[in-house]
Formats: C-alpha cells, sequence, structure tokens
C-alpha cells in the first residue's frame, strides 16, 4: 500500500511547502495543548489554594494565551493542510482525466463508463478526506498523547504509571469495538448502496414495472433490502453507542482511581511532588479527556485511511492502464487530395481467427465507395481500424501514401472525418457540439452547417446555435444527431471523410435532409460510406460487397445487380435495414 | 405509525438519569478534593467510590439512553422509506414527466437520512441538552450564581457565533455537493462520448473544461475548511475565556471564603461538560431546519394525487387475499384473451401546453390490427402511451367495449394487454430474469425464439443467465430492444392479453427476421385473434396490418388498408415512394 502513496508523490510535490508547514505546526499543537492543564494547575495550586492573589490574573491570562495560541496555530495548520490537500486532489483528477480520455475504445467497451467515472469521483474525493483528516492528522494525535503523556509524567509519574495500567485493557477493548464497528459500518454500507441502486434502477424504469405490473414483487424486494439496511444499523448503533458510554464512563472511573490514589498519598509522608493537589486532579481530568479524545476518533480516522488505500489501489490501476493505440508522427501535407488504398488487409481480434482475411481496394480522390455485407461481414472493423480503434492489423492501410499507424494524431484528423453510428452528442450547446469545444474558423462552421442541412435544426429554436442540447440528446431525434454528427464532421474540412450509417430508423423527414446533406457531402469529398440505405448505397461509384471478411463483390449498382450474385441477393433482401422495395 | 413515543419516553428517562448522575461526578469530586486538602482519608474514599460506581452506571444508562432514541429513529426510517417507495411505485407517468429522476432519488434517500438525522441524533441532542442545562446549571448556580452568570456570556457569545457559522457552514456544503453533483455530469458526459473526443483529438479542450469544474471544486473545498477551521473552535476558545473569568473571580472568591477551592475544580469541570451538548446545539437548528425541509420534500411526493382508480377490494376479501388471487390468475389465467374493440372519439391529447394528439377519431376492431406510421413528433408513441394509459386520456375519449377507458381499474386493463415501448429498459439482472419479471421460466424458450434473441444468446459468454449490467450495458442497442421484445412476448402469451401494443420494435431485427415477427406481433398463431396497434416506419411490415392509420403533428391525416393508402395521394404514398424512388434512379 505504501508503494501506492509513493506513486500520488507527483500530485503531492507542487504544494510541499504546504505539507511541510502543516507538518511543523504538530509539534507545536501538542506542545501548547499539553501546556494548558499545566498553566491551569498552576492557578489552582499556587494562587487559588495557596491563597496567593497577586499575580493570579496574570496566570490565569497565560492560560487564556494558550487557548488562543492553539487556536491560532491550529488554523494555519488546518488551512495548510487543506489547502494542500485539495490541491494536489485537483492535480491527480486532471491526471486520471487526461489518462482515461486517452486510453483505447476497447478498454472503455470492456469497462462500465460508471466504474471509471468513480474514479474521478468517489475514489478521490475518499481519498480527499484521507489526506485532510486521516494522514497527517493521525501523526497529530500521536503527538498529542505523546505531548499529554510526557506533561502527566512530569506533573507526578507515579500515578500516571497506575493511570497506565489501565492502558493495555483500555486499548483491548477499543480495538474490540474498532474491528466489530468496521464490520458493521461495511455492512450498512453496503446495505444503502444496493438500496439505493435498486430505488434508482426501480425509479428509472418505473414505466415497465407498472406496464408489466410488477408493483407488487417490486415492493417485496424492496422491503427485503429496506430491513437489511435496518438491522445493520439498529446493530450498529448499539457498538456505537456502548463505545461512546463506555469511554464517557471510564473516564470518570479514572477520576475516582485519582481520588483513591490521592486518598492513600494522605497517610504517607507528605513527598512535595507526589501530593494529589486540587490543580492536579483538574489537570489530570482534563489530559484524561485529551488522551480520550483522539482515542475515539482513530477508528474513524483509520477507516479513512483503509478506503483511501482501496481507493488508491483502483485509481493506479486505472492510471496503469497501458491499452491506447500508439500515435504515429508523420505529418501529412497540409491540402492532401484524399487517397486511401487498402492492401491485403487482415485482422483477428483472436490470433488465428481472422475477420478481415486480406481486403483490397482503393478510394481514389474524390470518389464515393459504398461497403456493403451482411452482419458479420467484417464492415464494423474494417470502420473501427479505419478510426484507429484497433491496431495490430497486417497489411497495409495507406492515407495519402503513408501507412495510418505512422501518421500523427493531428494529421489523421485533418485528413479522415469519421461519422460514427452511434452518434455521441454533450449536454452543452449545439454550436459546442459541432466544434467540440475546439476554435474552428467560423466561416468554415457556417458552411458545414449550410451543406449538411444542419441549418435547419438551428433555427428550429429562437437561440440557434446557442440552443442547448439536453442530456444525452433527449431533444434530438436520431436522424438529427446523424446530420449534426456530419455537420461536425465537415466543420474540420476533411479530405476524406468515412461515415458509417445509422441502422436504427429514421423518421421521413429528418431522413430527406439527412439524405441531400450525404448527397452534397458525396459530392465534395473522398467518401468510404458502411452503407444500409439503399439510396445512399445508389448514390455511391463504387461499391464494395463484403463477406466473411473478403471482398466478394465491386462494381456498380448496375452492374452488380447484373451479375446476380452476392449483392443482387443483398439487394433482394432489403439490405441489413432498409425496407424492402416491393414491386420490382 | 407503531408507539414509537415509548421509546422515547423511555430514552429520556434516561438521558434525564445519565445527566443526573454526570453532573453529581463533579459535585462528589469538590467534596472529595476539599477533604483530601483536610485530610480526611475516608471521606476521599467514599467520594471516589461514589464516583467510581457513578462512572460505571453512567456506561449502562448512557448507552441504553442513545439506543432508545436511535432505534425508533431507525425504525421510522424504514416505515418511511417503504411509504414512499410503495407511494412511487402507484405514482404514474403523469407524474413522472414533472419531477427529474435524480431528484426523486435523492428525496428517496437523502432526504429520508436528513429525516431519520432529525428523528435519532436531533431528538437525543435536544434531549440531552435540556438535561444538560437543567442539571448542570442548576448545579453551577447551586455552588455561585454569580459564577454562573459571568461564566454564561462567553459561552452564549460563542453559541451564537457558531450558530451563525454552521449556518454558512450548511449552505457552503450544499454549493460543494451541488458542484460535485456538476462534476460528475460533465465527466460523464465526456467519458460516454470519449469515442467522438478522441476521433476529432479534442481530448485537450474537454480536459481544459474538465479542469475548471475541478477547480471550482476545489476552491469550495478550501473554503469549507478555512470556515470549519474558524467555526468549530470558537467554541472552544469561549470555554476558554470562560474557564479564564472563572479562575479570575472565582480565584477571588475562593481566596475571600466565599467558595471552596474543591467547589472551583468542579465548577471548571461542569463548564466543561456543558461545552460538549452546547456545542452541537449549534447544529441542532441546520439539521432541524434540513429535516424540515426535507420532510416537506418527502411529503410533496407522498401527498401527490394518484392518477389512476383505485382497485375496489372485493367484498368480504382481505386485501391480502386479493393479491394472492390475482398472481393466481396471473399464472393460470381462467378466461382466455378478450381481445377489446377500441373506438378513439375526438381524442385530444396533450403534455403540459404542448397539444401532441388532436381530434384523433378511430376504430379498431376486436382482433383486428392497426399499424400506426408518421414520422418523428407525429404523436404515434403518444397514441400507444394513451392506450395503455401510461397517460391518462381525458374522460369519453377513448372507449373500450363500450366502457370509458378511464373508468377501468388500471389493473384490470394492464392486465389485458402488453406494451413493448420503443426505448428498452433493463434492470440489471440477468436476461432470463430481465423476459420473465416472475413468470415461470417455462415461458422463456419461446419467447426468446420469437424475438429472434437466439443467436444473440449464443453469442453472450452466460447465455439467458447473462448478467445486462446497469442499463443493460452489456448488450447492444438492438439487443436491448430484442429482450424488452422478448419480455412483452412472454407476458402476451402468458396471461389473458387481448391487446397487443407494439412501439417500433422492429427496428431491432433484420428484414429476413421482420418478416416472421410481423405475424407473431399480429397475434396470427394464436387461437383467439387479439387486437393489436404496431407503430413501425417499415411500410414492408405494414403492409400485412388489416388498416394503417398515418398521423402528421397529432392529426390523422390517412386511413384505411395499406392498398386504400397507396391509392391515395399523400405522406403515404409519397413515403412508399421515396423508398421506392432508388431503383428507378439507379435504372432497374
Amino acid at each position: 500500500m505504501s508503494s501506492l502513496w509513493v506513486k500520488l508523490w507527483p500530485d503531492l510535490k507542487p504544494d510541499l511547502p504546504r505539507f511541510v508547514a502543516a507538518l511543523l505546526c504538530v509539534p507545536l499543537i501538542s506542545a501548547v495543548g499539553a501546556a494548558q492543564p499545566v498553566l491551569l494547575k498552576r492557578v489552582l495550586d499556587e494562587h487559588i489554594v495557596a491563597q496567593h492573589a497577586d499575580g493570579l490574573w496574570l496566570a490565569a491570562g497565560l492560560y487564556l494565551a494558550a487557548v488562543l495560541g492553539s487556536f491560532a496555530i491550529e488554523g494555519v495548520y488546518t488551512v495548510a493542510l487543506s489547502v494542500a490537500a485539495e490541491s494536489s486532489i485537483y492535480r491527480l483528477r486532471q491526471r486520471i482525466v487526461t489518462h482515461t480520455l486517452g486510453l483505447s475504445q476497447r478498454f472503455f467497451e470492456a469497462q462500465p463508463t460508471g466504474q471509471v467515472l468513480t474514479r474521478a469521483t468517489s475514489d478521490v474525493d475518499a481519498l480527499s478526506e484521507a489526506l485532510s483528516q486521516g494522514s497527517i492528522s493521525i501523526l497529530l494525535d500521536l503527538s498529542n498523547i505523546l505531548a499529554v503523556l510526557i506533561a502527566m509524567f512530569w506533573l507526578n509519574g507515579k500515578m500516571t504509571l497506575a493511570l497506565l495500567a489501565l492502558g493495555p485493557p483500555l486499548a483491548m477493548m477499543i480495538e474490540f469495538f474498532r474491528r466489530r464497528m468496521r464490520v458493521l459500518y461495511a455492512e450498512v454500507r453496503d446495505a444503502l448502496a444496493s438500496l439505493n441502486s435498486f430505488t434508482a434502477e426501480r425509479l428509472a424504469g418505473i414505466e415497465v414495472l407498472q406496464l408489466y405490473r410488477q408493483e407488487e414483487r417490486t415492493q417485496a424486494r424492496f422491503r427485503a433490502l429496506d430491513a437489511a439496511h435496518r438491522d445493520a444499523n439498529v446493530k450498529n448503533n448499539f457498538y456505537d453507542a456502548a463505545l461512546y458510554a463506555l469511554i464517557d464512563g471510564i473516564s470518570s472511573m479514572c477520576v475516582a482511581l485519582m481520588l483513591f490514589w490521592g486518598a492513600r498519598q494522605i497517610g504517607l509522608a507528605p513527598g512535595e511532588g507526589n501530593a494529589v493537589t486540587v490543580g492536579l486532579v483538574v489537570a489530570f481530568v482534563d489530559y484524561i479527556d485529551r488522551v480520550f479524545r483522539p482515542l475515539r476518533e482513530f477508528s474513524g480516522k483509520v477507516t479513512f485511511l483503509q478506503r483511501a488505500g482501496a481507493s488508491l489501489e483502483k485509481i493506479f490501476w486505472l492510471l496503469g492502464v497501458d491499452d491506447r493505440i500508439t500515435a504515429g508522427s508523420t505529418e501529412l501535407p497540409a491540402h492532401s487530395p484524399g487517397r486511401l488504398v487498402l492492401r491485403d488487409v487482415r485482422f483477428a481480434y483472436k490470433p488465428g481467427n481472422d475477420i478481415l482475411k486480406g481486403i483490397t481496394f482503393t478510394v481514389e480522390p474524390g470518389e464515393v465507395v459504398a461497403v456493403v455485407g451482411r452482419t458479420g461481414s467484417g464492415k464494423s472493423t474494417l470502420v473501427r481500424l479505419l478510426a484507429r480503434v484497433h491496431d495490430g492489423y497486417r497489411g497495409s492501410i495507406e492515407v495519402e501514401g503513408v501507412e495510418l499507424r505512422e501518421i500523427a494524431p493531428v494529421s489523421i484528423r485533418r485528413a479522415i472525418g469519421s461519422v460514427r453510428q452511434e452518434v455521441q452528442l454533450f449536454t452543452d450547446t449545439l454550436r459546442f457540439n459541432l466544434t467540440l469545444g475546439e476554435d474552428l474558423d467560423p466561416e468554415r462552421l457556417r458552411e458545414a452547417v449550410e451543406l449538411t442541412n444542419a441549418r435547419v435544426i438551428a433555427e428550429r429554436h429562437p437561440d440557434g446555435l446557442d440552443q442547448s442540447i439536453r442530456e444525452r440528446g433527449a431533444n434530438v431525434s436520431a436522424g438529427e444527431g446523424q446530420i449534426l454528427a456530419l455537420a461536425r464532421a465537415m466543420a474540420r474540412d476533411p479530405a476524406i471523410v468515412i461515415l458509417d450509417e445509422a441502422t436504427a430508423s429514421v423518421d421521413p423527414l429528418s431522413e430527406r435532409l439527412l439524405q441531400e446533406g450525404i448527397e452534397r457531402v458525396f459530392a465534395r469529398k473522398t467518401c468510404l460510406v458502411i452503407a444500409h440505405r439503399l439510396s445512399t448505397i445508389t448514390h455511391a461509384d463504387r461499391i464494395v460487397v463484403l463477406d466473411e471478411g473478403a471482398v466478394v463483390e465491386m462494381g456498380t449498382h448496375a452492374e452488380l445487380l447484373a451479375k446476380n450474385g452476392a449483392y443482387a441477393s443483398l439487394y433482394a433482401e432489403g439490405f441489413e435495414n432498409a425496407i424492402k422495395p416491393s414491386s420490382p | 405509525m407503531a408507539p414509537r413515543w415509548r421509546w422515547y419516553l423511555a430514552g429520556t428517562a434516561a438521558v434525564l438519569l445519565t445527566n443526573w448522575m454526570a453532573v453529581r461526578i463533579p459535585v462528589e469530586l469538590a467534596s472529595g478534593l476539599d477533604a483530601l486538602r483536610a485530610g480526611g482519608q475516608a471521606v476521599v474514599s467514599t467520594t471516589a467510590l461514589h464516583i467510581f460506581l457513578l462512572g460505571a452506571a453512567i456506561i449502562g444508562v448512557r448507552t441504553v439512553s442513545r439506543l432508545w432514541f436511535f432505534t425508533p429513529a431507525r425504525l421510522a426510517e424504514f416505515d418511511l422509506r417503504e411509504d414512499l417507495f410503495g407511494q412511487l411505485l402507484k405514482l404514474q407517468p403523469d407524474f413522472y414527466a414533472r419531477y427529474r429522476t435524480g431528484d426523486l432519488l435523492s428525496r428517496a434517500t437523502t432526504d429520508i437520512t436528513f429525516a431519520r438525522a432529525f428523528a435519532g441524533f436531533a431528538t437525543l441532542q435536544g434531549a440531552n441538552i435540556v438535561a444538560a442545562l437543567a442539571t448542570a446549571l442548576g448545579q453551577m448556580a447551586a455552588f455561585s450564581p454569580k459564577l454562573t452568570l459571568i461564566t454564561s456570556v462567553p459561552i452564549v457569545l460563542g453559541f451564537l457565533v457558531v450558530r451563525k457559522g454552521s449556518e454558512s457552514l450548511m449552505g457552503l456544503q450544499r454549493d460543494t455537493q451541488r458542484e460535485q453533483g456538476l462534476y460528475a455530469d460533465q465527466l460523464l458526459g465526456a467519458l460516454q462520448g470519449v469515442a467522438t473526443i478522441q476521433a476529432f483529438n479534442v481530448e485537450a479542450p474537454f480536459g481544459r473544461r474538465l479542469g475548471e469544474r475541478a477547480d471550482v471544486l476545489r476552491r469550495n473545498n478550501i473554503a469549507l475548511a478555512r470556515l470549519r477551521a474558524l467555526v468549530f473552535p470558537l467554541f472552544t476558545v469561549s470555554g476558554g475565556i470562560a474557564i479564564f473569568l472563572l479562575l479570575g473571580f472565582g480565584g477571588e472568591m475562593v481566596l475571600a471564603g466565599d467558595l471552596t477551592p474543591g467547589q472551583l475544580a468542579a465548577f471548571l469541570s461542569l463548564i466543561t461538560y456543558l461545552i460538549m451538548p452546547l456545542r452541537l446545539m449549534g447544529f441542532l437548528l441546520p439539521v432541524f431546519q434540513r429535516a424540515e425541509a426535507s420532510l416537506e420534500r418527502i411529503h410533496a411526493l407522498m401527498d401527490a394525487p394518484v392518477t389512476r382508480p383505485e382497485r375496489e377490494p372485493r367484498p368480504g376479501a382481505s386485501a391480502q387475499g386479493t393479491t394472492a388471487d390475482r398472481s393466481a390468475a396471473r399464472l393460470a389465467p381462467e378466461t382466455p384473451p378478450k381481445p377489446p374493440t377500441i373506438s378513439l372519439r375526438h381524442l385530444d391529447f396533450a403534455y403540459g401546453e404542448t397539444a401532441i394528439l388532436k381530434d384523433v377519431s378511430l376504430e379498431i376492431p376486436a382482433g383486428s390490427s392497426l399499424g400506426v406510421f408518421g414520422r418523428s413528433g407525429a404523436g404515434k408513441s403518444t397514441l400507444l402511451r394513451v392506450l395503455s394509459r401510461l397517460e391518462n386520456p381525458p374522460g369519453g375519449t377513448v372507449w373500450i367495449d363500450g366502457e370509458d377507458v378511464t373508468q377501468i381499474d388500471l389493473d384490470r386493463w394492464r392486465e389485458r394487454m402488453i406494451l413493448v415501448p420503443q426505448a428498452a429498459w433493463l434492470f440489471s439482472e440477468t436476461i432470463a430474469e430481465n423476459v420473465a419479471m416472475g413468470l415461470p421460466e417455462g415461458v422463456l424458450p419461446a419467447a426468446v425464439e420469437a424475438a429472434a434473441l437466439t443467436p444473440d444468446l449464443a453469442a453472450l459468454p452466460g447465455g439467458l443467465q447473462t448478467v445486462v449490467g446497469e442499463r443493460g450495458i452489456v448488450l447492444s442497442g438492438g439487443q436491448r430492444q430484442r429482450v424488452a421484445l422478448a419480455r412483452g412476448l412472454a407476458h402476451a402469451s402468458a396471461g389473458t392479453r387481448g391487446l397487443l401494443l407494439f412501439d417500433d420494435v422492429l427496428s431491432a431485427v433484420d428484414h429476413h427476421t421482420e418478416q416472421i415477427l410481423i405475424h407473431t406481433l399480429l397475434g396470427r398463431q394464436a387461437a383467439i385473434q387479439p387486437t393489436s396497434v404496431i407503430v413501425t416506419h417499415r411500410m414492408s411490415a405494414l403492409q400485412h396490418c388489416d388498416r394503417v392509420v398515418v398521423l402528421d403533428a397529432g392529426r390523422v391525416v390517412q386511413f384505411g388498408t395499406h392498398a386504400e393508402l397507396l391509392a391515395q395521394h399523400g405522406v403515404y404514398r409519397e413515403a412508399w415512394e421515396t423508398q421506392q424512388g432508388a431503383p428507378d434512379e439507379a435504372g432497374s
């Protein structure tokens, strides 16, 4: 675990001076705190009990000064520590985000998004708690206890030893409670987590529950989870209450022990140093409280640390994932014509099981090539290779004569604009969804909006491009989403457009707008289209028919129909999802 | 509500006893200390023994005093959760349209916790403070009214400052929570859109945007820590000032012989004893206010009107009996499915101000099928939602076999129909559980086969037992829709469903499957033809329906058989020709 904390060092380092400052406050806080009872005792014994009126107020003032001093130093300590901790946490968050956004698609397909999100939120929060309330604060507690013990020994060594005899059984008792409560606390947390996630999911899916009349079944399941949560809490409450009361009672019992000790001293020769005075008892009562308080909180702080340990492990697991596509470094010329050459491209997800079995074709500058095929023919895999989701293809894919894997990322983006099947929209303005936060040439943006018919979507709301896109694009239909995705790609004026048509049904109005947009893009760019719609396919210059990972036919619509082969039968079936014309 | 006041009564008694004992200790200490100075060994030993016994007794009494406050709060929390969840299950979509899920969730979770914190922690501390003030202040006044008054000044001032501070603290905490939510939302959006971010190489601007949010969060947390560093220790400082005053003025009194040193020491420990509950009192008001607001938010849900006729309990049958009868009926239908005749008469339906369906009149004879066609936003899905009464139509507009649908008991109506919605909702359970939802497993194979889910299951490692993850994340969009379809088909075959409603379920299957599936959807294999309504863009499927209605902007623009509609000039034929157009252009 300690090695994990070492990995956190880069995030902590810039705030080292603040951490050191907080650390330097620790002995000061302990010393001033432990001095307070001594000052109290002095007032009581040397002025009040000794009937020494001179300097009474001064001695009391000294005590007050110590209290104010503690307040000031603790303030410095807390602020320094929290600024340092929060700034470190901020850096860690950024490190996680930057790292994660660079990971390959394969990683995201295997990892639920919620889990990744938890790394940068809950796990980081747990760490923040540990930094500001766990780590150094435990050190402070230990230092305080040490300072108190030293002061107690100094005031009355024998009585301190007698009280310390209570230490081991007390420590064992607290440890027993701590262990019990840690288990119970985990139980409570798990019970609450299942209860809440159950509630969340049922609420989100309430319509289905009602439509299928699942109310009674659901309520019964909820009751069981609710009861488990209640029982775990009641059990936990017992230990919590008992520990609290035990510490409270035991400190009173310590006072009794001091008095017993004092009573025994009465019979003995009055050795000056060992006399049990009023001030001594008051000081010791104070000290006992100062020892108990951190002990009571200790278990909580250790929990912070343990939880942070677990979180650190998960965070650094994520930061250790190195599943990314290695970027190339070759720059393409600024204005390239757009030429794509595939030569004997082979690819396997699992060795020995080729999904692509030697694909060869060329897309010449300005040409539009449609790829068609059944599910499982390798179309999606081909798109994923071109979008650099997967590496490790054999054969060669050349863009403007340069091997794809050797091209610098910035160049790839300039050369290839891709429109994915599943359109991803962000909760922000329409404009942001097109620029994605980049400073694009406004004129080019306007052109792209015009070209792709995205203007129609912008104009349906008075705010135009500044209208808000709701969560997950709730106010955008599937067809409109496609149009926006097309505009997003065109706003960057790429040489080649790779379009993966959505299979989802699109309403007739959007369909027409989208079709128009696609046709205009076809007229301007080199295009490779994974086509599902007949109208798209028939607009292509050339059609590549894939079957089981290999190119089985190539040609124009008319040529391929005439062949009466794979394409013709695909056509007869109405392609993947397109509507089959009923009358030939 | 169980008689919880008994818990609280017992708890209050225990709190009073605890405090009485706790205040006895300094009193005993005073005489002990004075006897110690005077050399009265026997007195010292006796008081020591008393203190020891008091300390031991406090352990037991304090434990139960806390439990007797916490336990009823937990029990109340349990009931409240249970009732609230029950109410949420009853509330209908018109209610859910008004609240965000996140908001409802926070009421069902956080708000209940706040209410419980009040019912347990705050009542305990309230009782504790009253008891502590009564006992400790009384004892202090008994020692010296003057000293009590003097030392009260800084403590009261401290209390006021802390109360003020804790209010700002709570406000700041709320801000921080909101910021955390915003950060999480934005990050979630970026993670879900990571493919796009990478494809456009915009990781840097997204990282910066998130960084700005994270920075706000950081500054908020620091402000919170600053305020904490100021507010909490202030109480200790005010206690220190009180002790300083006590030492000065009390010291003078001891010197003057008005007070014994033991009493002064006892006074000091009473002040220390009072500080803890007073410090907590600064938080009681905010806890109370928060609980009040939370309860208000919870009751807004509890009191929300349920827009459905409650099922009338059968005369002579207990509620339990009704339930049992009902589930029995679900498993073994006694009556064969009775397909309803549906007639819509001048149906208008609006979401708030937005009119969705306008003057829709239609006849759907029993056992016939209706295809619904139209562009997005035409009102197709809403029509199905109204028929299933996810949305209640205005009275007198939707008639089922001559009976107004809003007058039919909702459960009885839902037993007769099945709706497969367009958005497939899956629970994070196995595929089998998602399909069956309480039905015997025997119904699964046929439904899975009919929904064309069999090839998907073969590709999944656990087959039917695959756990689909949150919202069915493990499955592709099409697979999710097919699971939802299987669920609908399973329930349609198992129950007495005479009405089948399908919202755009065909887009999840390929053309070949569609041609088989359409007959299942239309109930062609069933012994008794169900009434069915199918929303789809696919004309190849629509042509199998007895009749097709074309909706545009909420109105019926065309209605008739497939052939009739093709013969008319209109949207339907236009769409048909658009889809037909391509081959012509290509010259085939």
